[in-house]
């Protein structure tokens, strides 16, 4: 029986080898996600939050957060400085950008925010329009610090070409983002019951009310950013959300954090690799100012025992030093952050900040922003009930505390002295300047630790007053005291797109380098 | 029973077309090769002397014809001495052939195990039998390929015992896979890899390792003999698994009469021989750190058979300790292999079972991840030798806890090497098991239907348990598990029918059929991550993974289907001309469902002048070829419709992925090639020569495109890469006397590569280049660039005066600016990773029971880059040169000359991230490869023992040229990246040994 049973298998082969049926099913890995599966429970929509949410700043993994914003803004706003003098010194912090390192603060946000959005709007935009509103919030947050960065973006004609694509300016970027948060705050009051965002929000809990204040928030500091290029458009944006009825963030429960479950990626890099530590600037003005908030955002060094310690911003690989590891050996026993900061919830922007947002809003007249002083004062002071921090009465008050000179006791070549001796108290009589240095100051210890607000704002105001590089290995291209002003496009786009970046260059207004100021960053005084 | 036999007849009789005439009998038999190597002999011509009556035998060497008592058989091929037999009162005439001493090999195996006379072939392919392969006994047996047969580029890999291999045929083509098909007896092998290294830094999640493959786990006294079909003429009948040549395993298997015992053992040591000149204090403590590694390689087989059965078994092990301390291997391979003849030789049966077991402690690493020769390279601490570090831990009383001890601060490159070896230790599993069964059933003597099928499982195991206090970025805290397990299964099944008919002066052999290839892949990774971590410190569980989306595990599953139909046609011209024609099409479930199917046919042919000229007595044989094939490839799986990827614990994978721009189309490619052999003076002397060229058009290219689009990359059809080039093979035979025999090989090879065209120009996307080796934060790239050649390498270069000396600004090196046309990202072209040409010289000689070989290998030409080098100058001052090198002159700017001490010039142009251009060596070498040195033991006739022989053998025993640091035909990977360069791949070595082979 069993040779006739093989004859006719045989045959059977024959004729079903000789043909392509049932070849279409086969390829795939069923261990992945299709369409159809994605489709249930609305996933196709829902799933697509959380990487948006978690890659405004990227939340994990560290490293590659490390060089989306630690190795960047985080270090060039005076935050902080890495111990090791990566790339024997000659990397982003002492102006010798490494181009490989850039690529991630395009591709991050990009890839998880921009294509996320995209097909939210595809996929809701008609049929549940206050799902499309949050999408449109979260990419307005991602993309204005990319433009922050690089001027010039891919905005407006994102994903129109299969290959290639075309930047906006920056001017029309902002434009689409004033507009892109108008019509989301429109349909947010449109449909503020609504639960359906419940389930994918981690920030506000599906509570649009608090989504609304949010978006007026971020109106108001994208209003504030242009108000030197462009006062009327700032003006106009600007007062639309301090005279909206749902109003701004006022209270530290309405401040927009990304609630993860994960440790914060700056507690790895910090904690773990030793890579990242105390800034001098930090240390100058928080020890200058004996604020009690150097506590919750540091610790005592181990070089200088009992105290805190910074280092200075773009250290070469010093003489005496055979290598990275040698120099980092020395370094890595400056301040630490502390683990109070670095929760997992990633801050992105705190009631302290619009006080003090509405503050230069005051400063400027511009409508229904309040007293710039209790402004001012309000601003401290959410910030010190942020970290249940005793005293702000008597450090609002304060008059004679000034940042103080910076010592390294490692390598006494870079000490320096304090570049301002700005005090806390608010003083009425003051100078527009001086009143808006005070308010950026505190503004910028409030912000700590998110490094590319802070930095955006020294560049469009030039305070606080932090210390420069140590070492300029720029070549010319970035004048020390005035410190890096933007990101060069990176190597990705002059390779795929370079029509579309040469493009990009005319736009941006000046060469394609590290010290070319972006749109809303205008040399002379603020006022 | 009886039934089966009586539908079985039914069913033959309706095919036989034989006519039975009165008064004769019908005579069968079968016609074999006479020798060791004695195999069934298709398309002999068997004629009643006198008459016209004529049969030929068919695929299994088995003829049938009519003939009466007292008529005379003539058994007549070409290449072998034609035999007379008288028929007498049997019905069965088996007739074993002797070779006609003025030919050589005339018996081939092809395409799909069909054995064709070698003159008839219209393609270049060479042999090797099994005791020239096992001279010099490897773990990985093609190894031995190495200049033995022409053409043949054996790139071994840095992994030591168990490492897989790189076999270049003609040249690189693909941006996929460029390894030639393993086809052991007649089957496809399936032969996946555990994964080959990328980058010069190395692999974060368990360094750069070699997956393996699975020629290391054939025994190789299995072997009979092996044949490399070099161009895509000879494997056209393959389909796309044999694009890039095909290398056939015979394997033996039990012979009728011949009850025998063969057991050999081999035992071979070996010392670390070539790695870069260091001082005299680090020379010290690396000698001390490499051990002598031994291997340990012994097998057993018995076989035998009656005339309807024949049986052979092995068994072999391996025992290897590497160089590296704590590198073992252990093998065990079993093979069973049986044949059987029924009903009168009607059907034929033959199953075979492999099994293999592998099993390899620490594997070395290549790059700077997890690699102990980082710390071992760069030891510096005054007054303490390395070895003071063997004590790689002590108790750190916070924790309670073995931490590890180190001179100096760890970094994610460098820890105690002890403390890698022991603590962030590896094992690597791999089991093989192969089953194969085939069913011949012979119609009649002109037509035979087979059916073969092969399960094929591969299991791939990895483990790496990373200790607590392991450097902060390779493991969290409290350590970090590894865990992966792929598993690999191809079943393969085919039905062939084969004609061997001779019509007057015409001989055809054909083959019609039909086959499919089911590949399936399940994997399972698990890795705690570098910062998700473990709960408990030091248990390695994935039960003790910390719930996070840091750690990653993830199944994967892959299932691929080819089904084909082809056919093949040789028809012979009165033997004088052979046409060879074959015509496949495959369905691919990996392609768009429209556009799955794709044709591709193959056309040859010979011409034996000595056959149709007459050439004189001093020409024994000559020939000349042609032919020209197409063949088609798929995609792998999963290419074109790829879904999103399920992160754990993390949502979705945040990208598209990489989704196909336009229509996507098989990829094709184009060859030619042409040859003549000949030989003369009784096959004393004798040389083929072949020229070739193929074209590898419209690969599936993954294009980067602006991130603006909403994607990163596309898939698009593009490209023409081009090969072309020569192989020459000459052998001799100088003196020969009843007692001395002296025979050479010589196999000369040159290929040239040209990347014609990268982007089509019609496409909406232009592309300059695709990356080989992505360069990462290293200053080592590897690019296809128009108007270049594959394995192109790119390096950082010095930028140096008129004078040629460097220029320093501000004391750094300046990168040279000069030669933006062959500049990509700062990397400078400086070379090719592939020779220009290759040379083997193989020597036998033989006088009584000495017999003495010797294999010379040479390549010629081609660069390499020691990053090893640049590494120990960045990171310490251990080599040789930093120490009495001349001081270097070197120019600012502005002109002004300086010097610098060769110590202060190497710390500046080192590291990983260094001038890489000043690292680059002519990879041209040459090295005596094997020696052999054997006495074969004279035994009465009485003895227990048949045959004794002992050897003494060498392997890699020295180079009589080489200019790099490190052994150039060593590669750290065996895929396509990383050619060219050594990044601390582990020192190739030199090794004596002792082989025995006994047979009772």
């Amino acid at each position: 029986m069993k040779n006739i049973n093989i004859i006719c298998l045989g045959f059977m082969l024959l004729s079903v080898f000789s043909c392509s049926e049932g070849l279409e099913d086969l390829d795939g890995n069923p261990r992945n996600i299709t369409d159809e599966q994605l489709a249930v429970d609305f996933q196709n929509v829902g799933s697509l939050y959380k990487p948006m949410f978690e890659n405004i700043y990227q939340y994990t993994p560290p490293w590659s957060y490390q060089l989306q914003q630690n190795l960047n803004a985080d270090v060039f706003s005076g935050y902080m400085t890495n111990p090791r003098p990566f790339v024997a010194g000659a990397n982003n912090t002492t102006y010798n950008l490494v181009s490989g390192w850039n690529n991630f603060i395009w591709s991050v946000p990009y890839s998880n925010v921009m294509n996320n959005a995209k097909t939210i709007e595809n996929e809701t935009k008609d049929e549940f329009p206050e799902l499309f509103a949050v999408s449109q919030i979260l990419k307005v947050t991602a993309m204005h610090r990319v433009a922050d960065v690089f001027g010039p973006i891919v905005y407006t004609k994102f994903g129109e070409s299969a290959t290639t694509s075309e930047y906006d300016s920056q001017e029309e970027a902002y434009n689409a983002f004033f507009t892109d948060l108008e019509e989301a705050i429109q349909i947010l009051s449109d449909n503020i019951d609504s639960p359906r965002f419940t389930a994918f929000d981690l920030a506000y809990g599906g509570n649009y009310e608090s989504w609304i204040k949010y978006a007026n928030s971020l109106r108001l500091r994208l209003a504030i950013r242009i108000s030197k290029v462009a006062p009327a458009k700032a003006k106009s944006e600007g007062e639309k959300s301090l005279s909206h009825p749902v109003g701004v963030i006022e209270a530290n429960a309405d401040s927009f954090f990304v609630n993860g479950t994960l440790d914060h990626p700056i507690k790895t890099i910090n904690n773990s690799w030793g890579d990242i530590r105390m800034n001098a600037s930090m240390e100058s003005i928080l020890v200058g100012y004996e604020d009690p908030r150097a506590e919750s955002y540091f610790n005592m060094s181990e070089v200088v025992e009992g105290a805190f310690k910074g280092i200075r911003n773009g250290l070469p690989l010093l003489t005496g030093y055979d290598d990275e590891l040698a120099q980092k050996a020395d370094y890595i026993t400056f301040s630490l952050l502390s683990d109070e900061v670095l929760t997992p919830s990633i801050q992105l922007m705190t009631a302290a900040e619009v006080y003090f947002l509405k503050a230069e809003a005051g400063l400027r007249g511009w409508t229904g922003a309040g007293g710039v002083q209790a402004n001012y004062e309000q601003g401290i002071t959410a910030s010190f009930q942020q970290y249940s921090l005793p005293g702000v009465s008597d450090y609002i008050s304060n008059t004679t505390r000034t940042p103080i000179d910076y010592v390294d006791p490692v390598t006494p070549a870079n000490n320096i002295a304090a570049l301002s001796d700005i005090t806390i108290a608010w003083n009425e009589a003051a100078t527009n300047e001086e009143k808006l240095e005070r308010i950026i100051t505190q503004k910028w210890i409030a912000m700590f630790p998110e490094g590319q607000e802070a930095w955006s704002e020294y560049r469009r105001t030039g305070y606080p007053k932090i210390f420069p590089v140590v070492s300029n290995q720029s070549g010319g291209v970035v004048d020390t005291d005035l410190q890096i002003r933007r990101i060069p496009f990176v190597d990705s786009e002059l390779q795929t797109n370079p029509d579309g970046v040469a493009n990009a260059v005319t736009k941006l207004g000046g060469p394609d380098n590290a010290g070319t100021r972006l749109w809303w960053d205008t040399p002379g005084g603020n006022f | 029973m009886k039934r089966t036999i009586l539908v079985f007849s039914v069913f033959l009789s309706l095919l036989m077309i034989q006519q039975i005439k009165a008064q004769e009998k019908t005579i069968s038999g079968t016609v074999t090769s006479a020798g060791d190597n004695s195999m069934p002999l298709p398309g002999v011509n068997v004629i009643v002397k006198g008459t016209t009556t004529g049969a030929q035998t068919d695929f299994d060497g088995r003829y049938t014809i009519n003939a009466s008592v007292g008529d005379v058989l003539e058994f007549s091929y070409v290449g072998l001495l034609s035999v007379t037999v008288t028929v007498g009162t049997s019905n069965t005439i088996d007739v074993s052939m002797e070779e006609n001493l003025e030919q050589l090999d005339d018996v081939v195996v092809t395409a799909l195990g069909i054995a064709k006379s070698r003159k008839s072939l219209t393609y270049a392919a060479q042999d090797i039998n099994a005791d020239e392969l096992n001279r010099v006994k490897q773990t990985n047996p093609v190894n031995s390929l190495s200049g033995k047969v022409s053409g043949v580029v054996i790139n071994r890999s840095s992994s030591g015992a168990g490492g897989s291999v790189k076999v270049t045929l003609r040249g690189n083509s693909s941006l996929g896979n460029n390894q030639p098909l393993y086809v052991v007896d007649g089957v496809p092998l399936s032969n996946p890899t555990g994964g080959q290294p990328q980058n010069t830094f190395g692999d974060i999640n368990g360094g750069n390792r070699d997956g393996g493959d699975v020629l290391s786990l054939i025994n190789p006294d299995d072997i009979e003999s092996l044949t490399v079909l070099k161009g895509a003429s000879a494997s056209a009948l393959y389909g796309s698994a044999g694009l890039n040549g095909v290398i056939l395993i015979t394997t033996k298997k039990g012979r009728t009469g011949s009850f025998k015992v063969d057991a050999s053992s081999n035992i071979l040591v070996e010392s670390a021989a070539y790695y870069i000149d260091l001082n005299d204090r680090a020379e010290k403590d690396i000698e001390d750190f490499f051990n002598t590694g031994v291997t340990n390689i012994n097998s057993v087989s018995l076989s035998g058979g009656s005339e309807n059965a024949q049986t052979y078994f092995s068994y072999s092990n391996t025992f290897a300790s590497g160089i590296l301390p704590t590198n073992n291997l252990s093998q065990h391979t079993i093979n069973l292999r049986e044949n059987a003849t029924f009903f009168d030789g009607v059907l034929t049966a033959n199953a075979s079972v492999l099994a293999t077991t592998q099993s390899i402690d620490n594997r070395p690493v290549s790059g700077l991840y997890f690699n102990p020769l980082v710390g071992a390279y760069n030891f510096d601490s005054p007054g303490e030798r390395l070895s003071n570090y063997e004590n790689f831990e002590e108790l750190d009383p916070n924790r309670n806890i073995q931490s590890q001890r180190w001179f100096r601060a760890t970094s994610d490159i460098e820890q105690n090497p002890y403390w890698i070896l022991n603590r962030n230790a590896s094992e690597d599993v791999s089991r093989k098991f192969l089953a194969s069964m085939s069913l011949k059933f012979k119609v009649n003597n002109w037509f035979s239907v087979q059916t073969r099928g092969t399960y094929d499982q591969t299991f791939l195991g990895f483990e790496k348990k990373v200790h607590a206090t392991t450097e902060a970025t390779l493991a969290p805290p409290n350590g970090r598990y590894i865990f992966n397990e792929q598993d690999i299964r191809q079943l393969y099944g085919d039905i062939i029918a084969t004609i061997n008919k001779q019509f007057n002066n015409i001989t055809l052999s054909a083959n019609i059929g039909t086959s499919t290839t089911r590949t399936t892949l399940e994997v399972l990774n698990a890795d705690s991550g570098t910062n998700g971590g473990l709960q408990f410190a030091n248990v390695f569980s994935v039960q003790n993974f910390n719930a996070n989306p840091q750690v990653s595990i993830f199944q994967n599953s892959l299932d691929k289907q080819v089904n084909s139909v082809f056919a093949s046609a040789t028809v012979g011209f009165n033997e004088k001309v052979f046409v060879d024609l074959t015509a496949r099409n495959d369905w691919s479930s990996s392609l768009p469902s429209g556009n799955n199917s794709y044709f591709y046919p193959s056309v040859g042919v010979t011409g034996i002048l000595t056959e149709m000229f007459d050439m004189g007595d001093r020409i024994s044989f000559a020939k000349i070829r042609g032919s020209y094939a197409e063949v088609g490839n798929d995609l792998p799986a999963n290419t074109v419709f790829p879904e999103r990827q399920i992160l754990f614990g993390g949502g979705l994978s945040p990208l598209d992925p990489v989704r196909p721009l336009g229509e996507v189309r098989p990829e094709q490619q184009r060859s030619f090639e042409i040859g003549t052999e000949w030989r003369f003076f009784d096959n004393r002397f004798g040389f083929d020569f072949g020229y070739y060229q193929t074209s590898t058009i419209d690969q599936y290219f993954q294009v980067p495109v602006s991130t603006g689009t909403g994607s990163v990359t596309v898939g698009v059809n593009s490209g023409d890469i081009i090969n072309e080039g020569f192989e020459a093979s000459i052998f001799i035979t100088p003196i020969q006397t009843d007692n001395f025999k002296w025979t050479s090989n010589i196999n000369f090879a040159a290929n040239d590569n040209v990347v014609e065209e990268i982007s089509n120009p019609s496409d909406d996307v232009q592309i300059d280049n695709q990356v080989i080796s992505p360069p990462g934060v290293n200053t080592f790239a590897s690019y296809l660039v128009e108007g270049g050649s594959y394995g192109d390498i790119y390096a950082q270069v010095v930028k140096r005066d008129a004078n040629g000396r460097p220029v320093v600004d501000a004391g750094a090196i300046v990168i040279n600016d000069e030669n933006p046309d062959n500049t990509i990202a700062g990397l400078e072209k400086i070379g090719n990773a592939n020779p220009d040409f290759t040379l083997g010289w193989n020597n036998s000689f033989s006088y009584k029971n000495i017999s003495l070989d010797f294999l010379i290998d040479g390549k010629f030409g081609g660069e390499t880059i020691s990053m090893t080098e640049a590494i120990v100058e960045g990171l310490s001052n251990n080599t040789q040169r930093e120490t009495t090198n001349a001081p270097v002159e070197v120019v600012s700017p502005t002109g002004t000359v300086s010097t610098l001490t060769a110590q202060e010039y190497y710390g500046l142009v080192g590291g990983r991230n260094g001038f890489t251009g000043e690292y680059v060596y002519s990879a041209t070498n040459v090295r005596l490869a094997e020696f052999a040195l054997g006495y074969n033991f004279k035994l009465s006739e009485n003895s227990f023992f048949r045959t004794i022989k002992a050897s003494l053998i060498g392997n890699n025993l020295f180079f009589f040229y080489k200019d790099a640091p490190h052994d150039p035909n060593v590669s750290l990977s065996t895929g396509n990246a990383l050619q060219g360069v050594d990044v601390l791949g582990l020192p190739s070595t030199r090794s004596w040994g002792l082989n025995f082979n006994l047979t009772f």
